[in-house]
C-alpha cells in the first residue's frame, strides 16, 4: 500500500504545478483547519411589534430573515444581520445600523435580567418608546442569550472586528477561510391579524334600597406592552392592578353578601383589553354602555370611577384626575378619605392628587380615566407613578421580580384603596369614625392571593396582539370574577372596517358611467376634428392633383364627404384612407 | 358589493383604451395583434431596464427622510429605454404616422395596464375594506395612456428625417418631458408634501399639457408635409 501511495505522491509532483496545487492544499488546509464545522443552531427569536394606531405605524415591518452576521464593528453593515448585546445597546449604535441598511437588527438580552446593571435597563426601557416610534422595514428581534449563541456572538464579533485592519490579501484569505453564520427565520411574512377581538370583562355588586343607587366603577386593564409582544409580562403595569382589582371584588363581594353590611352603593368592576393600545376595550364598553343600550349603570347615577394602573411598588400614591373634584361630590369624598387613611393609619405614604387636562389633540391619551372623562363621568387613576410618560409602564423589562412588583406594598396599597372605599360607601366619616378606624383587618386583606395573581399574569405574555377570546388569561380571568361577582360578562371589540354601503357604489358607477360617456364623445369630437384635419388635406391635395390621390371623381368625393354627419364622416375617410394607408 | 367596486375600478381604468381602440380606427386595420406585438415589446424593455437597475445601481444607503435626488435623476434615465423600444415598435410596423403611433401607444399601454394595474386591483379592490387608491389607480391609467399615446408621438416625430429645424427644439423638450415625466411628479410630491388626489390632479395637468404640445406640433408637421 505504501509503494502505491508513494508512486501517486510521485506522479502528483511528477505533473504539472496546479494538480499539485489542487490536490495538495486543500488536504494541508483541512489537517491545519482551527474552527470545526458548526452545526446548525436554532434559538427563538421575539420579533418587534407591529401596529398601526390611528394611522400611524409603529415598528418594523418585516419578518423575514435570511442572512449573514455581523456586529456593529464590522465595516459593511448593509443587508447584514446585525448582532448586539444588550450590554452594549445605544440607540446611536441602532440608528447607525438602520442608516446603513442592514438586512436585521438582532438584540441579545441576558438570561437574568437583574444581574444587569439598573442603568442599562433604564436607558433600555427609555430607549424602548423610541425604537417603535422609529420606522423601520428590517426585522428586529430579541434573543435570550444562552451559551451557544453566545459564542457564535463572540466569533462573529471577532470577524467583523478584524476586517477593518487587514490587507486586502489577508482579506482574501479571510472570506474564504473564516467562519460566517447565516441567520435564517422559518414562519413566513407579517401579516395584518383581521378579526382579532380584544375581550373585556364586566362584573357587578347591586346595592341594597331600591332602584337608582350610585354606582361605583372600578377598573383595571390586563394587558401589557413592550417592545417585543412576546417579551412583555407586564408585572407592574397592569398585573399589579388587575390583582388589586380582583381582592377588591373579593373583599366587598364578602360584605355584601350579609344584610348587614350590604352597601347602598352599586359596585361594577370592569377588566379592560386593549388597555395599551389607547384603552380599546374601555371606549368600546363606554360607546356601547351610553350610546347604545337604554338601561346601562353607567347611564345612570355614576359616583366615580376609579382606574388601577401600576399599583405594585412605591412609597407613593398618586391620585391623577383631569378636573379636580368640587365639593361635596362623591369624588371630593374619596379623595378626602384617601388622604385621611394614609395619613393616620400608613404615614409613610407619601399621597397627592395631579391635575392634569385631557388634550386631545395627542396621540394617546394619558391614563384610563381620560376616557371616561371624555363621556363626562367623574373618573380618577391611581398610580405608584407621577406621570404617564414613565417608561415603566410599557417595557419589557416589567417583569415579576423586586424592582417592579413588591407583593408587601401591593398589599399595603389594596388596604389603603379598600379601607378608603369602605369609608365612603359606609359613610363613616359623617358618622364619626376616626381616621384610624381599621375596617378590614391584617389578615382579610390577603397577600398570598395577591401573589398568587401576579405571579400567575406574570408567567404568560399578555400583549393584546396574543390575547384573544379563547385565551386562558381570559377564562380564567371569566371564572375568578364569577366566583365573587355576579351579571360576569364578555365584551368585544374588533377593530372596524372601513365598509362603504352599497349605494355608495352605485354612486361610483353612476359617476364613473358618466365620465366614460364624456370621455367617448370627447374622442368623437376629437376624431371628427382629425377627420376634418384629414378631409381638408384630402381636399387640398385632391386640388394639387397629387399622384397619392384616388381615381373617383375628386370633386364628386369632396361633396359626398361634405354632406354626411360627422361620426359618418369620420367612418368614410378612415375607408377611404385605407386605400392610402397602404 | 365589492366585486361591484371591481368592475368599477375595472371599468374605469379599460374602457378609455376600449373607446380609443375602437374609434382611432385601429379595429379596421386588424392591427389586434400589431398591439399584442408591442405589448411583448414593452414586457421585454421592462425586463432589460430591471435587470440594469439591479445590476448597476446600488442600494441607496441614505436616511429615510432623505431624497436621492441624484440617484432618482439616473434611475429615470434609464427609461429612455421606453423610448428605444416605442421606436422599435413604430420602426417595424409599415403604414402612415398615426397609425404606428396608436398602434404602439396602444399596445404598450395596455400591457402596462394588464402588468402592473389589473393584479393591485384584483386582490385589492375586492376586498371589505374600501380604500381610494384604487379609483385612483384606475385614473391614473387614463393619464398613462394619454402620456404614452404621446411619447410615441413624441419619438415619431423625433425619428423623421424631414423634421423642419424650427421643431427640432420643441420635440427634444417633449421627449425630455415625457421621460423625465415620473421623476418630476415625484419632486413635486416630496418637495410640496402633495396629498393623492392632489398628485393625480398635478399629473394630469402635466400630461395634458404636454398632449397638447405634441398634437399641435404633429398636426403642424402632418399639415406642412
Amino acid at each position: 500500500m505504501f509503494e502505491e501511495a508513494s508512486e501517486v505522491f510521485d506522479n502528483m509532483f511528477k505533473s504539472s504545478f496546479p494538480l499539485t496545487f489542487i490536490v495538495f492544499i486543500p488536504a494541508v488546509l483541512i489537517l491545519v483547519s482551527p474552527l470545526p464545522a458548526e452545526a446548525a443552531h436554532e434559538f427563538t427569536v421575539y420579533r418587534m411589534q407591529q401596529y398601526d394606531l390611528q394611522g400611524q405605524p409603529y415598528g418594523t415591518r418585516n419578518s423575514i430573515l435570511n442572512t449573514e452576521a455581523r456586529t456593529m464593528e464590522a465595516d459593511v453593515l448593509s443587508r447584514r444581520c446585525v448582532l448586539m448585546r444588550l450590554a452594549d445597546f445605544s440607540f446611536d449604535k441602532y440608528q447607525k445600523a438602520l442608516r446603513q441598511s442592514a438586512g436585521a437588527v438582532v438584540i441579545m438580552l441576558p438570561k437574568n435580567m437583574s444581574a444587569m446593571p439598573q442603568d442599562v435597563l433604564q436607558q433600555f426601557m427609555e430607549l424602548e418608546p423610541d425604537m417603535l416610534t422609529t420606522e423601520t422595514i428590517v426585522p428586529v428581534y430579541f434573543a435570550i442569550e444562552d451559551d451557544e449563541l453566545l459564542s457564535i456572538y463572540t466569533q462573529t464579533l471577532t470577524s467583523s472586528s478584524s476586517q477593518g485592519s487587514l490587507s486586502a490579501a489577508e482579506v482574501l484569505l479571510h472570506t474564504a477561510t473564516a467562519n460566517g453564520f447565516q441567520m435564517v427565520t422559518s414562519g413566513a411574512q407579517s401579516k395584518a391579524m383581521g378579526d382579532w377581538a380584544i375581550t373585556s370583562l364586566e362584573g357587578r355588586l347591586t346595592g341594597v334600597g331600591g332602584e337608582d343607587l350610585p354606582t361605583i366603577v372600578l377598573v383595571a386593564h390586563y394587558d401589557s406592552f413592550g417592545v417585543a409582544p412576546w417579551l412583555s409580562y407586564g408585572a407592574d403595569s397592569n398585573a399589579s392592578g388587575v390583582s388589586m382589582l380582583l381582592e377588591l371584588a373579593r373583599l366587598f363581594s364578602k360584605l355584601y353578601t350579609y344584610k348587614r353590611t350590604h352597601a347602598a352603593y352599586n359596585l361594577l368592576f370592569f377588566v379592560s383589553g386593549g388597555g395599551k393600545f389607547n384603552y380599546q376595550g374601555t371606549k368600546r364598553w363606554l360607546e356601547d354602555n351610553l350610546d347604545h343600550t337604554d338601561a346601562s349603570l353607567l347611564q345612570d347615577n355614576v359616583a366615580f370611577v376609579m382606574c388601577l394602573d401600576t399599583v405594585g411598588n412605591g412609597d407613593s400614591l398618586h391620585l391623577h384626575v383631569s378636573k379636580p373634584p368640587k365639593e361635596g361630590t362623591p369624588q371630593s369624598s374619596l379623595l378626602k378619605e384617601l388622604e385621611m387613611v394614609i395619613s393616620s393609619q400608613y404615614p409613610e405614604v407619601k399621597f397627592s392628587m395631579v391635575h392634569k387636562k385631557i388634550n386631545l389633540a395627542d396621540d394617546m391619551l394619558a391614563w384610563e380615566h381620560e376616557r371616561f372623562g371624555i363621556r363626562r363621568l367623574p373618573a380618577f387613576t391611581l398610580s405608584h407613578l407621577p406621570s404617564h410618560r414613565s417608561v415603566q409602564r410599557s417595557s419589557i423589562m416589567d417583569v415579576r421580580s423586586v424592582p417592579h412588583v413588591d407583593v408587601k406594598r401591593l398589599g399595603r396599597n389594596t388596604k389603603v384603596v379598600a379601607e378608603a372605599l369602605a369609608r365612603v360607601i359606609y359613610n363613616l366619616t359623617e358618622k364619626g369614625a376616626p381616621g384610624d378606624l381599621q375596617i378590614f383587618t391584617e389578615q382579610m386583606v390577603q397577600e398570598e392571593q395577591l401573589s398568587a395573581v401576579v405571579e400567575w399574569l406574570t408567567a404568560q405574555p399578555r400583549a393584546a396582539q396574543l390575547v384573544d377570546k379563547d385565551s386562558s388569561v381570559v377564562s380564567t380571568l371569566e371564572y375568578h370574577l364569577g366566583r365573587h361577582l355576579k351579571d360576569v360578562k364578555r365584551h368585544y371589540v374588533k377593530a372596524d372596517k372601513r365598509v362603504k354601503p352599497a349605494i355608495f357604489d352605485l354612486l361610483l358607477a353612476v359617476c364613473i358611467a358618466t365620465y366614460l360617456g364624456l370621455m367617448y364623445l370627447a374622442i368623437q369630437v376629437s376624431g371628427c376634428e382629425s377627420g376634418l384635419w384629414l378631409r381638408y388635406q384630402l381636399s387640398a391635395c385632391l386640388q394639387q392633383q397629387q399622384p397619392v390621390c384616388s381615381s373617383s371623381s375628386p370633386s364628386a368625393a369632396a361633396a359626398r364627404l361634405q354632406q354626411l354627419p360627422c361620426s359618418e364622416r369620420s367612418i368614410s375617410i378612415n375607408s377611404k384612407a385605407k386605400l392610402y394607408f397602404i | 358589493m365589492t366585486l361591484f367596486h371591481f368592475g368599477n375600478c375595472f371599468a374605469l381604468a379599460y374602457f378609455p383604451y376600449f373607446i380609443t381602440y375602437k374609434c382611432s380606427g385601429l379595429s379596421e386595420y386588424n392591427a389586434f395583434w400589431r398591439c399584442v406585438q408591442a405589448g411583448a415589446t414593452y414586457l421585454f424593455v421592462q425586463l432589460c431596464k430591471m435587470l440594469f437597475l439591479a445590476t448597476f445601481f446600488p442600494t441607496w444607503e441614505g436616511g429615510a427622510g432623505v431624497y436621492d435626488f441624484v440617484g432618482e435623476f439616473m434611475k429615470a434615465t434609464v427609461d429612455l429605454a421606453d423610448l428605444l423600444g416605442l421606436h422599435l415598435v413604430m420602426s417595424r410596423n409599415a403604414g402612415k404616422g398615426e397609425y404606428k403611433i396608436m398602434v404602439a401607444a396602444m399596445g404598450w399601454a395596455t400591457a402596462e395596464l394588464v402588468m402592473s394595474r389589473c393584479l393591485p386591483l384584483w386582490v385589492g379592490a375586492r376586498g371589505i375594506e374600501f380604500d381610494w387608491k384604487y379609483i385612483q389607480m384606475s385614473f391614473d391609467s387614463n393619464i398613462s395612456l394619454a402620456h404614452y399615446i404621446t411619447m410615441a408621438a413624441a419619438v415619431w416625430m423625433f425619428t423623421r428625417y424631414d423634421l423642419p429645424k424650427s421643431f427640432r427644439l420643441p420635440v427634444t423638450v417633449l421627449v425630455a418631458l415625457c421621460v423625465y415625466k415620473a421623476f418630476l411628479m415625484e419632486l413635486f410630491v416630496h418637495v410640496f408634501l402633495l396629498g393623492s388626489w392632489t398628485v393625480l390632479l398635478v399629473k394630469a395637468v402635466l400630461t395634458g399639457a404636454i398632449s397638447l404640445a405634441s398634437l399641435f406640433l404633429f398636426v403642424n408637421l402632418v399639415h406642412s408635409s
